[in-house]
């Protein structure tokens, strides 16, 4: 999967409020996209270090405590880069498949 | 069956299999390697860990009693291998060079993805990146050969100057890989194979060869001192005895000294990972358990001859042993994967470049000292040999003696014995010692320093007085009123020592006698219409009375027969007298309008140096400046006839009339002498000279007016101290 896109997705999922790793893969797993969490976590801590994340300490019940990752400004600024890119790729890709003329043709207009 | 262990996992108890241990360390390491170039590697591991930490903790709340292999094996698969995160990323990485962002990730992916990417690393040369001191181009090599690194990186030590650049280039050129078929080897000394400190058997074990190799290297000058002591005593003057005597002399000293440094710089292999790395095996747990057992076996057939009991205790050290050999292996293997992410993380970046860059800056300037230093070592040892008789003649008395060895062997020995453990050191990746060393390399060349501080102040207090002895030289008057001076005698020259032969020019030594052409001619004009010839002996001592008998000691034949003055071409002191500065001043008294000339014989074969102890302030006498210099004192043209002219200066009788504007000027300005080439140090230092000899002889000339800025300096102290420029000898021009 194209890094980009995987950004875009953790960003998105962390948009939506405070998340916990294992969550992130969860929700990336119900919506068909499979990542291992080996992959995760040094893409966040990548993405922490440049100050598009922040992070702070829950204490869990079942285990040892928590990191809960948020977006900051610039993480919020960079997930609208990212969005604006999507779409741009998307449309283009969309534009792209739904053409139904063919080469020949649109020489011939 | 299976044991269990407890595992303190981020702060968490856990009771695991030992398997599923070893499974989840192996695991986490390999996670450790793909990460080596990551910024936040720590983190990122520890965030993983402790996600394991969570998942085995709710494992645990559920039904099991500990963690097993299965799910160890289970998590791991959720967690993926760095093989999947590989997968999963590599087909990005080609279209990404649009966004600066994602481009810089990805760079940095597919290094990583290189540098795990293990591979034999036969067939393709690669830097190695697990085995490296500076760039891993030695080892790198050496497993393109299928050699050892080590003697690569000898060789490349040792042609350094011819090397460097191939180095450099393959550092450049060269990818880097991780090439794991490399095996750490570490230089030790071997506890259970010495006859002395156990050099010879780490030696041999490190680079593999039967030990009675470097035993008969180390042993081989003592074994020829041997042979050629009985040759020596079979024939007295055996011509090819100094051929062994070299060898034994200057091999057998570089030896001794390297056998030296290797028992201080090389530590004991007593662990037995320690044996292991110092045979070069991989050292993990089984090689340590197989050591183990064989030093366990080698102490039970030891045990089994005296008796039962033995055997008891002997298998408790046995099990012992493997206890700490255990937890050496656990150290070991910390450390070398340790220094292995320090080096990989230092690929990473410009600034870890350049701080490479430092390093290997360091290193090879430190090595440069280092080879420079043991060649000096070397070079002094051997020119020692052949310099000895010169101690002789310099150092009076036991205490100088002693210092001069003190000099010598801690002021000189110990930085180059310093420089050459830390080498081998680097080289051979021997693991440090303690401080003490250090502090005692410190210690030991600080009494050096203080020997060095004695000696100089001990030859200093020789130095105090300095005298004159003059005595005419008889002679009838020259015919045709021209006086020729010459030397006819072959200027003296150091012939060198066995077959080394030396150019050095102006002084000879051997047992008994150092010759020195310390010799100064000095032209004056007479008081009367006679020539006269002044020998002039002088020397330094340490009062009047001293530097009276050094000077009168001075053996230097000059003759006068039919016009013409035959000096020597240098004087020779014994070994009694000592060197203190002794100089030969000729001075030539030319009646007004008579001539001289200079034979083309007297070139080059008078050598006079000036050595000059003055305090530069007045107000401290301690700030004592030593200075010396060449004395440029022939500035005569040879085989042409000189003019004494009225006012005391040599006029050639060639270029009289070129000359005279310029010799007018300087005549006004300078009542000195005054020569064919009106060159203001050369000018300056004839008025010294005869500064000291008007002192002398009571005549009353003009102080010049118009000096250099030296001059003035110069005459001032001058007035300050009676001996304060007193031609003497450089010892440093001597060696």
């Amino acid at each position: 999967m194209r890094k980009g896109i995987l950004e875009f997705c953790i960003l998105s999922i962390i948009k939506r409020g405070e998340a916990y790793p294992s969550d992130i893969v969860e929700e990336m797993k119900a919506a068909n996209l499979n990542i291992f969490e080996g992959t995760l976590y040094p893409l966040l801590t990548r993405l922490k270090n440049a100050n598009m994340l922040t992070y702070r300490w829950v204490e869990s019940n079942s285990g040892p405590p928590r990191k809960y990752f948020s977006l900051t400004e610039k993480g919020n600024e960079f997930y609208k880069e990212l969005e604006a890119t999507w779409n741009e790729l998307a449309n283009a890709v969309n534009a792209l498949a739904h053409k139904t003329t063919g080469l020949a043709e649109q020489e011939n207009q | 069956m299976k044991k269990i262990i407890n595992i303190n996992f981020h702060s968490r108890v856990i009771p695991i299999e030992e398997s599923a241990y070893e499974i989840l360390k192996q695991y986490i390491e390999s996670l450790r390697k793909y990460f080596a170039n990551e910024e936040g590697r720590d983190e990122i591991i520890s965030d993983i860990e402790n996600r394991f930490a969570e998942l085995f903790s709710d494992r645990l709340k559920k039904d099991t009693t500990c963690i097993t292999d299965d799910d160890v094996n289970a998590t791991i698969a959720s967690m993926g291998r760095p093989e999947d995160f590989d997968q999963e990323e590599i087909p990005t990485n080609t279209a990404s060079d649009q966004n600066s962002n994602q481009s810089q990730s990805t760079s940095q992916q597919t290094q990583q993805a290189q540098t795990y990417h293990y591979s034999s690393g036969r067939g393709r040369l690669y830097r190695n990146a697990d085995d490296k001191i500076i760039g891993g181009v030695c080892s790198g090599l050496a497993n393109y050969f299928g050699i050892d690194p080590v003697v690569l990186r000898i060789v490349f030590v040792l042609l350094f100057g011819a090397l460097f650049w191939v180095y450099f280039l393959l550092w450049i050129v060269v990818p880097s890989q991780s090439l794991q078929s490399h095996v750490t080897k570490r230089l030790y000394r071997s506890a259970d194979d010495k006859i002395i400190a156990g050099v010879c058997g780490g030696l041999s074990s490190y680079f593999n060869i039967d030990v009675w190799i470097p035993r008969l290297i180390f042993v081989l000058p003592l074994i020829i001192v041997l042979i050629s002591g009985t040759f020596h005593a079979m024939w007295w003057n055996w011509d090819f005895g100094f051929a062994p005597r070299i060898i034994s002399s200057s091999l057998g000293s570089t030896l001794f000294i390297s056998y030296i440094i290797l028992w201080i710089a090389v530590p004991v292999a007593t662990t037995s990972a320690e044996k292991l790395e110092m045979r070069g095996e991989r050292v993990d747990l089984n090689s340590i358990r197989n050591t183990v057992k064989e030093d366990m076996e080698n102490l039970r057939t030891k045990a089994e001859k005296w008796g039962n009991e033995f055997k008891e205790t002997a298998q408790q050290f046995g099990n012992r042993a493997k206890e700490f050999g255990q937890t050496a292996s656990g150290q070991a293997k910390n450390f070398t994967t340790e220094a292995g992410y320090a080096a990989k993380r230092s690929s990473n970046g410009f600034f870890h470049v350049i701080g490479v860059l430092i390093k290997a800056f360091f290193l090879f300037v430190g090595s440069m000292i280092a080879i420079a230093l043991f060649f000096t070592l070397l070079s002094l040892i051997f020119a020692g040999v052949g310099l000895m008789p010169l101690k002789n003649f310099l150092l009076d008395g036991f205490w100088e003696n002693f210092y001069a060895w003190g000099v010598l062997v801690l002021f000189l020995g110990i930085p180059v014995v310093a420089f050459l453990t830390w080498i081998i050191r680097r080289i051979m990746r021997v693991r440090s010692q303690s401080r003490f060393l250090g502090f005692t390399f410190g210690t030991l060349w600080v009494l050096g320093l203080i020997c060095l501080i004695c000696l100089v102040a001990s030859i200093g207090t020789d130095f105090k007085s300095y005298r004159i002895v003059s005595d005419e030289i008889p002679m009838t008057q020259p015919a045709h009123d021209r006086l020729i001076v010459k030397v006819s005698e072959p200027s003296i020259q150091f012939e060198g020592f066995w077959w080394i032969h030396s150019d050095a020019n102006g002084w000879d030594i051997n047992d008994d006698s150092l010759k020195l052409s310390n010799v100064k001619i000095r032209v004056q004009k007479s008081d009367d219409a006679f020539y006269h010839i002044l020998k002039i002996r002088t020397s330094f001592g340490r009062n009047r009375k001293n530097a009276e008998d050094r000077a009168k000691q001075l053996e230097y034949d000059a003759n006068f027969k039919d016009s013409v003055l035959d000096i020597g071409s240098g004087f020779s002191i014994n070994p009694q007298n000592k060197f203190r500065g002794q100089q030969i001043i000729m001075e030539i008294q030319v009646p007004e309008n008579k001539k001289i000339r200079f034979d083309r014989s007297v070139l080059g074969k008078l050598n006079p140096f000036h050595v000059r102890f003055y305090n530069r302030s007045r107000w401290n006498d301690d700030d004592v400046d030593i200075d010396f210099e060449r004395d440029e004192y022939f500035d005569w043209d040879t085989n042409v006839d000189y003019i004494m002219n009225k006012s005391g200066n040599l006029e050639s009788t060639l270029k009289k009339d070129s000359e005279d504007d310029n010799q007018n000027d300087k005549t006004e300005k300078n009542d000195g002498y005054r020569y064919k080439k009106n060159n203001d140090t050369i000018t300056s230092k004839k008025n010294k000279d005869s500064i000291k000899s008007k002192a002398r002889k009571e005549q009353t000339e003009e102080t010049p007016k118009n000096t250099t800025e030296k001059q003035t300096k110069a005459i001032g102290n001058n007035d300050e101290s009676e001996h304060a420029f007193s031609p003497v000898y450089s010892l440093a021009e001597l060696i």
